[in-house]
């Protein structure tokens, strides 16, 4: 991928993160976008790929986002991570599998935000607010996330064709 | 990584990470604005939809007239806004920054805003947002441009309050789908629904008689020092586009 490309996906996918998605509020969760798509990108480039605009989503959201810069880049690292490390095990794809991809990397994403923010010595929601928070973000992203990966699949295709 | 946050969170470092946190707000800002824009535009679409199978001349008018109800209907309601705020603002008595809000936090964790106004305009970390419907939140980091509000949906957000009818004193804490109310137990009196909980000043976090919400539901715990209450706020922080940042009152 392009780094033009990528660049533009990235700012894009935070911003319409940090303007648009809190609007579609389900349970107290929203997707998360820039997750969706670090976990699109290291499921069809691999796990270099995914971490290199891991690292540059999250650094967008870190400047969206109140406190230090770095908790959400450290946290989409971790979801890259554990994505590449479900593909390389993986005989064949799915479309279960990717959702569930997509919801273990919220688990981590969620917990290494939380337990930054607790290293760090900032203040951090009650447990049981994390766990439900954690859970219906999960749910939804998990939900969007086979649609995300037809989407960058066909953006892909199209590209290609084009050439 | 955790290092740069480290590095970042230092006191020196707040200069550099809010001017940098800063530099995002005018896209912010765009796209806030395109997404109001394609609100109207699909609202218009749907109307459409349904008038096609209708003469086309008649569809043509209908959906340019459309256009403009819903162009008037947006401007009538900004200006109620605007008005609603100037009314606060003068009956209030404090001195206050109007601001724009151009995005909200990405995560659940912590429900914040954005908004375009900074240091350069005389906003500060800790001074209180409010809308003129009442209290927001807190500001809780400025750059030169723009400022992060802690809104009181953040699950760590405290405030202190009173109840306008039974004159009991309480704690509205943050949460993921509502506020809630920890109303201290007196003799002879409890907290009933529809009462307003408005800011009591205590602790001198918040100024006195801010609008926070109207009680909702009340459980007794009559084993317990308090009751529990759901709150139903006067803010929704995702459909708020313009906030008032009270710049004369300094929390103790």
């Amino acid at each position: 991928m392009k780094p033009a490309i990528g660049a533009a996906l990235m700012l894009g996918a935070a911003l319409v993160q940090v303007t648009w998605a809190p609007r579609i509020e389900i349970l107290g969760a929203f997707p998360n976008l820039v997750l969706i798509a670090v976990v699109a990108l290291t499921w069809t480039r691999g796990v270099r790929t995914g971490l290199a605009w891991a690292c540059v989503g999250g650094l967008l959201l870190d400047l969206t986002a109140a406190g230090p810069v770095g908790p959400h880049a450290l946290g989409l690292l971790t979801g890259a991570y554990l994505t590449g490390f479900w593909t390389r095990n993986l005989d064949r794809q799915s479309s279960i599998q990717v959702a569930l991809a997509a919801a273990v990397s919220t688990v981590a994403y969620s917990l290494v935000l939380v337990g930054s923010d607790d290293t760090l010595g900032l203040p951090v929601p009650p447990l049981s607010v994390v766990a439900e928070l954690t859970l219906a973000a999960c749910a939804y992203n998990a939900i969007l996330m086979p649609a995300a990966l037809a989407l960058l699949r066909k953006a892909r295709l199209t590209a290609a064709e084009a050439v | 990584m955790l290092l740069v946050a480290m590095v970042s969170q230092q006191s020196w470092a707040a200069g550099m990470r809010g001017a940098a946190k800063s530099a995002l707000a005018p896209f912010e800002s765009g796209l806030t604005a395109a997404a109001a824009q394609l609100d109207r535009v699909t609202s218009g679409l749907g109307d459409m939809s349904t008038l096609r199978a209708q003469n086309q001349q008649l569809l043509a008018d209908d959906a340019a007239l459309r256009r403009q109800v819903v162009e008037l209907n947006a401007a009538a309601q900004e200006n109620a806004t605007l008005r609603q705020a100037l009314d606060f603002e003068r009956s209030f008595g404090h001195r206050m920054v109007a601001a724009q809000v151009v995005g909200l936090g990405p995560d659940g964790f912590s429900r914040t805003l954005e908004i375009d106004r900074g240091t350069s305009d005389g906003v500060q970390a800790g001074m209180i947002v409010t809308t003129g419907a009442g209290l927001l939140g807190r500001v809780s980091e400025a750059g030169p441009h723009a400022a992060i509000v802690q809104t009181l949906a953040d699950p760590q957000s405290r405030v202190n309050v009173y109840l306008s009818r039974s004159g009991l004193q309480g704690t509205v804490v943050g949460g993921p789908t509502a506020l809630q109310l920890q109303v201290e137990h007196s003799i002879g009196v409890v907290a009933s629904n529809g009462e307003w909980a408005l800011t009591s000043g205590v602790g001198g976090g918040y100024p006195r008689g801010l609008v926070v919400g109207e009680i909702a539901s009340v459980t007794h715990h009559d084993a317990a020092t308090f009751d529990d209450a759901a709150l139903a706020w006067v803010n929704d922080p995702t459909n708020i586009s313009l906030v008032l940042v009270i710049t004369d009152f300094t929390p103790s």
